[in-house]
């Protein structure tokens, strides 16, 4: 039997998902170039003061942020009038977690990517589905500290363009939420980055976000209750 | 040497006129109900007819642009900065969202959120008139040149000269967090212990004190990806099979 392929992404999926990975890197770079305090520059100082200075100072860059940001947001809403049933689909695979299979899972493929099988006694994984648990736990800090790191951007944005003085304690700790949101979405994104474009392993699943299909023997390798599922829906 | 521009004010000068905060109203477009400067008196306001039982001294001031400045450590963006040319405390307006973090760290009350522009504003010495070669409002409209504005580390300037005159006698304002302030007064200003503390709002401290997990968290999983990766080019693909197929 050839090996079948299967639709994975939709095309508004994999639109959204580029859409957003360029977002989220230009976002990045102009926002760290934001922060200038010598107690919390992400990089420790230089950057920020090199790429005002390319941009024409703190003023453009912070426009030049903030309407990548509004850009961002807007890409989301697009997404969400396209493909409402994609996104409910994407929420409802990778929020309900199975404590038995997920999280063994997850410090399985710890160990076994970081130090290699021979620390485990017994190295075989429980089989995941549409999303194994190391996407699922990337995807839900992408999720959640994409909401707060959207509202408390617009919650700035709005600061000194409608805000009043009795508002600046939200504007302050939205500031310190959106930190913390980046920080936390960045610490898994290097994870994401490795295992989505540098492993070999997931080759087959880099592919897909370009292509939208995978083929079966990948499916049944790495997402196995989902090829249980689609093997017969499309039989 | 940098420049640090400064004020030398003869507090014993001063009548109480007033005119240096219409003028720094007007010339700075200051909103209603907001002012960049003030002038202070530590007693009542005299009553018409009745002799004042002490002599009441009158204090102009304004933010001191001080050399520790408190407002700038709670500034995250480096929006409010110490300019390494002139000493001057600066509002870069194009970068200020109007957080608000800065008004409360400043112990001199000097800082509050411009009503119409929404964000923050203070004493910036009028560099729009000082590009014009002329001195800030408030300096050249006192009727009794109280106010002496210049470079104190200049010993050529008006202020450089009276700095170093005085300089024992020289005063400043005591707050309780010690900003150094850049505003000197000659003769008795009156009260000096009005300043209060510098508070740093608690996001701010939040995210200071954060700062280094975040760091953290990042570099731990900078270190997982490079023993991933190291695994993935240096241990032989043999091993990684029979984990693959288990
Ligand atoms: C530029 C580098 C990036 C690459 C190469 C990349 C690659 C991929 C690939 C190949 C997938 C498909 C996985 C599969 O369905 O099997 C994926 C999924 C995903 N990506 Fe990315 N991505 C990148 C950046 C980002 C960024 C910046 C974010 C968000 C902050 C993000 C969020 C996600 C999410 C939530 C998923 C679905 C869940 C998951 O597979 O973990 N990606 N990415």
């Amino acid at each position: 039997m050839p090996n079948q392929m299967y639709k994975r992404h939709d095309r508004s999926d994999i639109f959204i998902h580029w859409f957003n990975a360029a977002c989220w890197i230009l976002l990045l770079l102009t926002g760290v170039g934001l922060i200038q305090h010598s107690a919390i520059d992400p990089f420790g100082s230089g950057y920020p003061e090199a790429l005002r200075a390319m941009v024409g100072g703190g003023g453009n860059l912070l426009t030049i942020h903030e309407g990548i940001g509004l850009l961002w947001i807007l890409g989301f809403v697009f997404y969400l009038i396209v493909n409402f049933k994609g996104a409910k689909f994407f929420l409802s695979e990778v929020f309900p977690v199975s404590p038995e299979r997920d999280v063994p899972w997850l410090f399985k493929k710890m160990a076994l990517m970081t130090i290699g099988p021979k620390v485990l006694k017994d190295p075989t994984l429980p089989d995941q589905g549409y999303y194994n648990m190391g996407q699922k736990v990337f995807a839900q800090a992408s999720v959640v500290g994409g909401i707060v790191i959207a509202v408390t951007g617009i919650i700035m944005w709005l600061s000194d363009r409608s805000l009043g003085a009795e508002a600046v304690g939200i504007v302050s700790w939205s500031i310190f939420l959106h930190f913390i949101g980046v920080g936390l979405v960045f610490a898994g994104l290097l994870v994401h980055i490795y295992m989505a474009a540098i492993s070999p392993e997931e080759r087959p699943g880099f592919m897909s976000m370009f292509t939208g299909v995978v083929p079966g023997d990948y499916a049944k390798h790495h997402h196995r209750l989902w090829w249980e599922k689609i093997k017969t829906e499309n039989k | 040497m940098a420049q640090q521009l400064a004020m030398v004010i003869d507090a014993t000068k001063c009548i109480d006129c007033k005119g240096c905060v219409a003028a720094c109203k007007v010339a700075n477009n200051v909103p209603e109900g907001q002012w960049r400067n003030w002038i202070k008196q530590d007693e009542g306001t005299p009553t018409p007819g009745v002799l004042p039982t002490a002599k009441t001294r009158f204090q102009p001031g304004a933010c001191m642009h001080c050399e520790n400045p408190t407002c700038v450590d709670a500034c995250p963006t480096g929006a409010t900065y110490k300019d390494k040319e002139t000493g001057a405390v600066i509002i870069n307006d194009a970068l200020c969202i109007g957080c608000g973090n800065c008004i409360p760290a400043c112990p001199y009350n000097a800082r509050f959120r411009n009503a119409v522009k929404r964000k923050a504003d203070k004493c910036n010495y009028c560099p729009e008139r000082r590009a014009h070669g002329l001195l800030p409002a408030c300096v050249d409209t006192c009727p009794t040149k109280a106010r002496v504005f210049g470079d104190i580390n200049d010993p050529e300037s008006e202020a450089g000269r009276l700095f170093r005159k005085n300089k024992a006698k020289l005063v400043q304002v005591a707050a309780k967090t010690d900003t150094k302030p850049n505003m000197y007064y000659i003769g008795d200003p009156g009260l000096q212990d009005w300043a209060g503390e510098a508070v740093i709002p608690a996001s701010m401290i939040a995210m200071k004190e954060s700062a280094p997990f975040i760091k953290g968290i990042v570099g731990l999983s900078g270190l997982g990806v490079l023993a991933m990766l190291s695994r993935q080019l240096f241990v032989s693909s043999d091993e990684n099979k029979e984990n693959d197929d288990a």
